[in-house]
């Protein structure tokens, strides 16, 4: 029998390509375009007999119809993550590990929201999605805590905790998590570039793809809140560390001049993959549409990083992307034939 | 008012008099007060339309941009962003008169957000949230519009009801056994007038034969 080489490039080269394959058996865009034209319970078959088979059994008793669909297709996409957090060696592991904080920032604002206005803790369970570092216990552990206070006391390991603790006190005074969990999203990006620019072998990839994902996430806040919003308010929103600074998304956010605002973004920023995006913000479409070509152009641009940075963290971060968009290009399927949406419309709504 | 309670005495016919024209000058105010809150309710029940119309429409909005929302970002997402709203929206009530009609005037405030005040951070949702939350904002601004509008007509029609059950009961009871007591007095009044009459004659006619 071979021996297996764990040192070296190997286990790198052997997680990426693990990648592509996982990658490829993910539902291709022709099998959406078909799905756009079945019936609920079509696409609920569909559902059932691919991946997603074992959550659905597994859930079946406790749950029903359309949301029986939704918290399966949750299920496996934390069980999914936490798999390749796994399967992914060395410094790609705690790459990945950062990326995934989204997920702990999402989910402890749920529990803490749900504790302040006093939902019962099996309906803030069903709506966490353990993705991220902290797993179903741990979570299960902060839904049992009682207070605020003590969900954010059990969070004194996690690489956040600073943010939580400083953040609390105005939280619960104003009654509002929103300035919080900007601050925890600006906190995650400054550790995720702290973690990118440690001095890792393979970190420039993982920068690469933190600029996009910060632009794209900034340009998404600029269109969003465009004109609506004091330039205070709006500095607030900003992420530093993409390729435009604050005060430069600020000075576009105020100006009036649609022209002037595609122009400077396509200079800067000089990516095929965003003209669609400059098209559709100057055929005035709305906002979500915009958002979604936004992340279609994110996807395109990851996916040429991905190619430039075979065996880096790039293929890991495209599949994890993907499959995100997989389970919410499924649930969107599901939910909008559910609220009977022209397949139009569904379409629109869907990474495809 | 049965005939045979009635006293035709002259004192009687004169408070009867009073009372019928009482009745007759209650039953024009009453008459016109009618007339008016029928009109005041024709221009609320345009209003009602409207604001049918419109609520109509938002409902269906905010259903339809939940129906994307759920779609976009999940029922999970979706509920996970409801909850970060904390600040209910305020009524006050107060009230204002239409013809002697109390009707309600509501006030409202908080219903209307911007998206710093909604209580979820931008960063961490999408824009499908934010116009979710604009419809339903909508939404509840005109079922209070509605509400105040709904319940002014409903008070101006119970109190056309009411009052042209009154008008009627003047008109078709009231006056008429009254006018029917007064002429019933009169009838009695003459007849016992005739009798009188009789009586002396024959009297005086006994004292001649005597």
């Amino acid at each position: 029998m071979a021996a297996v080489n764990t040192t070296g490039p190997a286990p790198y080269i052997y997680a990426c390509t693990r990648m592509k394959v996982r990658k490829a058996t993910l539902i291709p865009r022709e099998e959406y375009m078909r799905m756009l034209n079945m019936e609920l319970p079509g696409i609920t078959r569909i559902i059932e007999e691919t991946h997603y088979k074992a959550e659905i059994d597994e859930l079946a008793s406790s749950f029903s119809g359309i949301d029986l669909v939704e918290i399966a297709l949750s299920w496996n996409l934390a069980k999914e993550y936490q798999k390749i957090i796994e399967l992914v060696p060395g410094h790609l592991k705690g790459f990945t590990r950062s990326y995934l904080l989204r997920w702990d920032i999402q989910n402890v604002l749920t529990i803490l929201r749900g504790k302040s206005q006093d939902i019962p803790q099996g309906r803030i369970r069903e709506i966490t999605i353990p993705a991220g570092s902290l797993d179903k216990n741990a979570l299960d552990r902060l839904i049992a805590e009682d207070s605020a206070d003590r969900i954010v006391e059990a969070l004194k390991a996690h690489v956040l905790y600073p943010v939580f603790e400083r953040e609390m006190a105005g939280a619960v005074e104003s009654g509002s998590f929103a300035h919080m969990e900007n601050e925890l999203f600006k906190a995650y990006y400054t550790e995720i570039v702290r973690a990118a620019k440690g001095g890792v072998k393979g970190g420039h990839a993982f920068l690469q793809y933190i600029r996009l994902d910060i632009d794209t996430r900034n340009l998404m806040t600029l269109f969003r809140v465009k004109g609506s919003l004091e330039s205070d308010e709006l500095r607030e929103m900003m992420i530093a560390g993409g390729t435009f600074s604050v005060e430069e998304l600020v000075r576009l956010a105020g100006s009036e001049s649609s022209d002037e605002i595609i122009e400077t973004i396509r200079n800067r920023l000089n990516l095929d993959s965003f003209t669609e995006v400059l098209e559709t913000f100057r055929e005035e479409k709305s906002v979500h549409k915009i958002e979604i070509a936004l992340t279609k152009a994110k996807l395109d641009q990851l996916d040429k990083l991905a190619k430039r940075y075979q065996f880096s963290v790039c293929p890991i971060l495209l599949y994890l992307e993907l499959k995100q968009y997989e389970v919410s290009n499924l649930r969107a399927l599901a939910r909008g034939k559910e609220s009977k949406l022209e397949p139009e419309s569904i379409g629109a709504c869907m990474v495809v | 008012m049965a005939l045979k309670d009635v006293k035709p005495t002259r004192s009687e016919l004169i408070n009867l008099k009073k009372r019928i024209k009482l009745s007759e000058r209650g039953y024009n105010i009453l008459k016109m007060k009618r007339d008016g809150l029928i009109l005041e309710f024709f221009k609320v029940l345009e209003e009602a339309k409207k604001s049918k119309s419109e609520l109509n429409d938002n409902y269906e909005k905010a259903l339809k941009t939940i129906a994307v929302a759920n779609t976009v970002e999940g029922a999970i997402r979706v509920k996970a962003a409801a909850m970060a709203v904390k600040e209910n929206p305020q009524i006050t009530l107060n009230q204002k008169n239409i013809m002697g009609v109390v009707v309600p005037e509501i006030e409202s405030s908080a219903v209307k957000k911007d998206i710093v005040q909604r209580g979820y951070g931008v960063l961490g949702s999408s824009a499908v949230v934010d116009e979710t939350a604009e419809a339903f904002e909508e939404l509840v601004d005109s079922i209070i519009r509605a509400a105040e509008i709904e319940t002014t007509m409903k008070r101006l029609l119970d109190e056309i009801e009411s009052t042209k059950r009154r008008v009627n009961a003047l008109e078709f009871k009231v006056i008429p056994e009254l006018s029917e007591a007064r002429d019933f007095i009169k009838m009695r009044l003459d007849e016992m007038e005739r009798d009188e009459l009789v009586r002396l004659k024959k009297i005086r006619a006994k004292a001649q034969a005597k």
